[in-house]
C-alpha cells in the first residue's frame, strides 16, 4: 500500500472514521487527481460521514447541498436579493441613468450565494462540497451539475461568468433510487461502499460509541452480520449498528441476552416485515450467534 | 489542489513514479490497460475512453506493485458499478494472473469463467441464458418458448381456466372501471415539483417579474408567474397471467387500460409460460370487451408460470425499446415460479439497471401472514426497489405515489 494511502487511513482513523482500503484509496485518488468522488452504497454505510471527516481532515468548511426533486438553480446556485434590489430602486426613483442603476442592483452585493456558488467562491481556501443524494434531484439538475463539475465556473446572465477561485473537493452521494446519467458518472471517480467486515465494524463501534466494551461491540457486530445474511427488506447499516450500540450503552447492558435483544430490536430492524420475521426461536439464534451463551 | 492534499505523493502526476513495473515503460502498462478495458466491454461493462484515461492517471498515484491496490484503484477510476464487480474481478485476475505477489485470487462469485474462446457477438445476457438452458438440458432457449407441447397451458385444465376468466360479472367490472378511471386521471395530471414559467400559474416568479419591471423603470406592472411542470409517468407493466394470478391480473390490466385512456405511455406485457406483448390488443373500447379479447387471443392465459424465462425474454427483446431512465417497471406476480430462479435474478438485474424503479406487486401480500417465501420472490427481493401489496383496489391506489414519485 502506498504510504500516502496508509497515512490518509490513519488520519481518518484519528477522526473516528475507520476507512478500509477502497475508501482510503478512493479519497487519495480524488484528492490527487482533483476529481469529484461519487459514493454509492446502501443506506447507513457512512457516505455522508465521509464528507464530514474529509472536511475535518482538510481543516476546511463542509458545504452541503441536499438534493430533492424540484431542486433548481435558485436554491442550489444563486438568487438575487429582490427585496434589497427593490429598495434600491425605490430610493433612486427620481431618476439617474438606468444603466448605472442596473449595474448596481445586479452587482455582487445583491447576489445571494447558495451552496454551489459558495463552494467555488469561498474565500479562505477550498471547502469540501457534499452533494447529498444526487439521485433524488431530477435529470435537468444533474445535467447542470455536470457542467459545473467539468468547468468549475458558472455563468450568471446579469453578472457574467464566475470562475472558481479554487477547486473544492466534491463528494456526491447516491442511494441509487434511480440510475445516474452515464456522463455524470464518467466525470467522477466511483466508490461503492460496502458493509464493513467484522473487524472494521467492531472498530467503528468502539471509535464512535464511547463506553462500549470490546466484548459487547463484538457481540453486536456478530448479530448485525448474521442479520445481513438474512433476506431482509432493510438490512441494518452501520448507522443502525451504532444506534443499537448507543441504546445498549444507555440501558447499561454490557452483554446481550434474549430480553435486551428483543427490547432493542427496533434499533436495527426498521421494517414491519423484518421485525415480524424474527421469531422467538430466531432471537435465540441471534443470541447464539452473538456468542453470548 | 496541492494545498488540499497534504500527503500528495512523491511520484507526482507525470506517471513516472517509483513503482517497480514502471521501469519497463509506461507504454506497456497502457497497452495492458487498453486490453483490459476491451475485455470488460466485451462482457458488458460500459467502460469509455475517458475512464481508461482516468485509470491510467490513477495508476500514477498508487503503488502498482500492490496488486490489491491496483484492483481497487482500477475499480474506482473505471467506475465499475457494484453489480459488475464479479465480471471485473474475473477479468482482473485473468489479466494480471502472471503478476507476482499480492493476495491470492479472490473468488469470482458465480459468473462463467470462460473468458477466452468466447468472443462471440452474442450479448452476454443471451449467452448466459443459452448456457443455462443448455445446462438444464432444455435445449435452445428460443425453442423452449415456441414449443408449447410441454407447457401446462395446453392442458384441458387451462382451457377451463380461460373460461373462469369471464366469471367476473359485468357489473363488477363496470364499477371497477369507473374507479380506476378516476385513479388514472390523477396520475395523468400529476405535477412535478419542478417549476416552469407559465402565464396563469399560481406562484409568483419574482426573478422574472423583477427583470420585466426594469423595462418600466422598476415599476411592477404585472407579475410573472410559474407553476409546477406536468409530468407523464412512463410505465411498463409485466403482468403474470398464470392461473394462480387470475383475479389479480384482471385488476391490474383494468388499471392499465384506464391509464392508457388518459394518454399515459404504458407498454403492457403478459407472461405465463411465455411472454406476450399486449399493447396491440389494448386498443380501446370498454374494459369488458378488451378483457374478453385478451383472454381469447393471449396464448396460455391462466396457465402455469415461468417468470425467469419470460422476464429474460423481455430483457433481451423489449428492454431497450420500452424502458428509459424515467420508466417505472411494474411486475405483477405472486412469485410462485416453477422456472430457474437464477434466470429471474439475471433478468431483474438487467431491467433494474435501465429502469427508474422496479416495483413488484404481490397480491399475496394482502395476507397479514405473508412473508416473501416463494422461491421466485426470495430471489427477486434484493433486486426490486419496492415490494407492495396488490390484492384490491385500495392497494392499487396506494401505489399511486410510487408511480409518480
Amino acid at each position: 500500500m502506498r504510504p500516502e494511502v496508509r497515512g490518509l487511513q490513519d488520519a481518518m482513523r484519528q477522526r473516528n472514521y475507520i476507512a478500509d482500503a477502497p475508501i482510503a484509496t478512493a479519497v487519495h485518488l480524488a484528492l490527487s487527481m482533483e476529481k469529484p468522488l461519487l459514493v454509492e452504497g446502501d443506506a447507513g454505510v457512512g457516505k455522508t460521514e465521509l464528507a464530514n471527516t474529509m472536511a475535518a481532515l482538510l481543516d476546511t468548511e463542509l458545504i452541503r447541498l441536499q438534493c430533492y426533486e424540484g431542486l433548481d438553480t435558485h436554491t442550489a446556485l444563486y438568487e438575487w436579493n429582490y427585496q434589497k434590489q427593490l429598495l434600491r430602486l425605490r430610493m433612486s426613483a427620481d431618476g439617474g441613468a438606468p444603466e448605472a442603476l442596473e449595474d448596481i442592483i445586479f452587482g455582487r452585493d445583491y447576489l445571494l450565494e447558495r451552496p454551489l456558488l459558495r463552494a467555488i467562491t469561498r474565500t479562505g481556501g477550498a471547502p469540501v462540497l457534499l452533494v447529498d443524494e444526487i439521485d433524488r434531484s431530477d435529470e435537468a439538475f444533474e445535467a447542470f451539475l455536470l457542467e459545473l463539475l467539468s468547468d468549475f465556473q458558472v455563468t450568471i446572465p446579469e453578472l457574467g461568468t464566475i470562475r472558481a477561485t479554487h477547486r473544492p473537493m466534491v463528494i456526491l452521494t447516491s442511494n441509487r433510487t434511480r440510475e445516474l446519467g452515464d456522463a455524470l458518472r464518467r466525470r467522477c471517480l466511483y466508490l461503492y461502499v460496502e458493509h464493513p467486515d467484522f473487524v472494521r465494524e467492531v472498530e467503528i463501534i468502539r471509535a464512535r460509541v464511547p463506553g462500549v466494551s470490546a466484548s459487547l461491540a463484538r457481540q453486536i457486530t456478530r448479530v448485525v452480520h448474521e442479520l445481513r445474511e438474512w433476506r431482509l427488506m432493510k438490512p441494518p447499516g452501520v448507522a443502525e449498528t451504532l444506534d443499537w450500540a448507543r441504546a445498549l450503552v444507555t440501558l447499561h447492558q454490557d452483554r446481550l441476552d434474549a430480553d435486551s435483544l428483543k427490547e432493542t430490536l427496533g434499533c436495527i430492524l426498521k421494517d414491519r416485515h423484518d421485525i415480524r420475521e424474527v421469531s422467538p426461536d430466531e432471537i435465540d439464534t441471534l443470541v447464539d450467534a452473538s456468542g453470548a451463551a | 489542489m496541492t494545498r488540499m492534499a497534504p500527503r500528495r505523493g512523491t511520484a507526482g502526476t507525470d506517471g513516472r513514479g517509483p513503482g517497480r513495473g514502471r521501469e519497463r515503460g509506461g507504454a506497456d502498462l497502457l497497452v495492458h490497460l487498453a486490453r483490459f478495458a476491451s475485455q470488460l466491454r466485451l462482457h458488458g461493462v460500459a467502460v469509455g475512453l475517458r475512464d481508461e484515461i482516468d485509470a491510467a492517471s490513477a495508476l500514477g498515484h498508487i503503488d502498482i506493485a500492490d496488486r490489491e491496490e491496483v484492483r481497487i484503484s482500477l475499480r474506482i477510476a473505471l467506475k465499475v458499478p457494484r453489480r459488475s464487480w464479479d465480471v471485473f474481478d474475473t477479468a482482473f485476475d485473468e489479466m494480471w494472473r502472471a503478476a507476482p505477489g499480492g493476495p491470492p485470487r479472490r473468488d469470482g462469485r458465480g459468473l462463467p469463467r470462460r473468458w477466452r474462446g468466447e468472443r462471440s457477438a452474442v450479448p452476454p445476457l443471451l449467452r448466459i441464458r443459452r448456457q443455462m438452458a443448455a445446462a438444464s438440458g432444455g435445449g435452445d432457449a428460443d425453442e423452449d418458448e415456441d414449443a408449447g407441447s410441454g407447457c401446462p397451458g395446453y392442458s384441458p385444465r387451462a382451457l377451463l381456466r380461460q373460461k373462469a376468466f369471464d366469471v367476473c360479472t359485468e357489473e363488477d367490472l363496470l364499477a371497477m372501471e369507473r374507479f380506476l378511471q378516476r385513479l388514472a386521471r390523477r396520475i395523468a395530471v400529476r405535477r412535478s415539483r419542478r417549476l416552469v414559467p407559465s402565464r396563469n400559474g399560481r406562484l409568483a416568479d419574482f426573478r422574472r417579474s423583477f427583470r420585466n419591471s426594469l423595462a418600466h423603470g422598476g415599476e411592477w406592472i404585472d407579475l410573472a408567474r410559474r407553476e409546477r411542470a406536468v409530468e407523464h409517468p412512463r410505465l411498463v407493466v409485466l403482468c403474470d397471467t398464470s392461473g394462480s394470478m387470475d383475479a389479480y391480473s384482471r385488476f391490474l390490466l383494468a388499471f392499465v387500460l384506464s391509464l392508457r385512456s388518459m394518454g399515459s405511455r404504458v407498454a403492457t406485457f403478459a407472461f405465463n409460460t411465455s411472454l406476450t406483448r399486449l399493447t396491440p390488443w389494448i386498443t380501446g373500447g370498454n374494459l369488458v370487451a378488451t378483457l374478453a379479447r385478451l383472454a381469447r387471443n393471449v396464448e396460455d392465459w391462466s396457465g402455469g408460470t415461468r417468470i425467469g424465462e419470460c422476464l429474460l425474454a423481455f430483457a433481451d427483446e423489449h428492454l431497450r425499446s420500452t424502458v428509459r431512465h424515467d420508466t417505472t417497471v411494474l411486475i405483477l406476480s405472486d412469485g410462485l415460479d416453477r422456472g430457474d430462479p437464477a434466470l429471474l435474478e439475471m433478468a431483474l438485474l438487467a431491467i433494474r439497471r435501465r429502469a427508474r424503479q422496479v416495483v413488484w406487486l404481490n397480491p399475496l401480500m394482502g395476507d397479514p401472514r405473508f412473508s416473501p417465501e416463494a422461491r421466485g420472490m426470495r430471489t427477486a427481493l434484493p433486486h426490486v426497489d419496492r415490494l407492495v401489496p396488490a390484492h384490491d383496489l385500495e392497494s392499487l391506489e396506494a401505489l399511486l405515489p410510487l408511480l409518480t414519485g
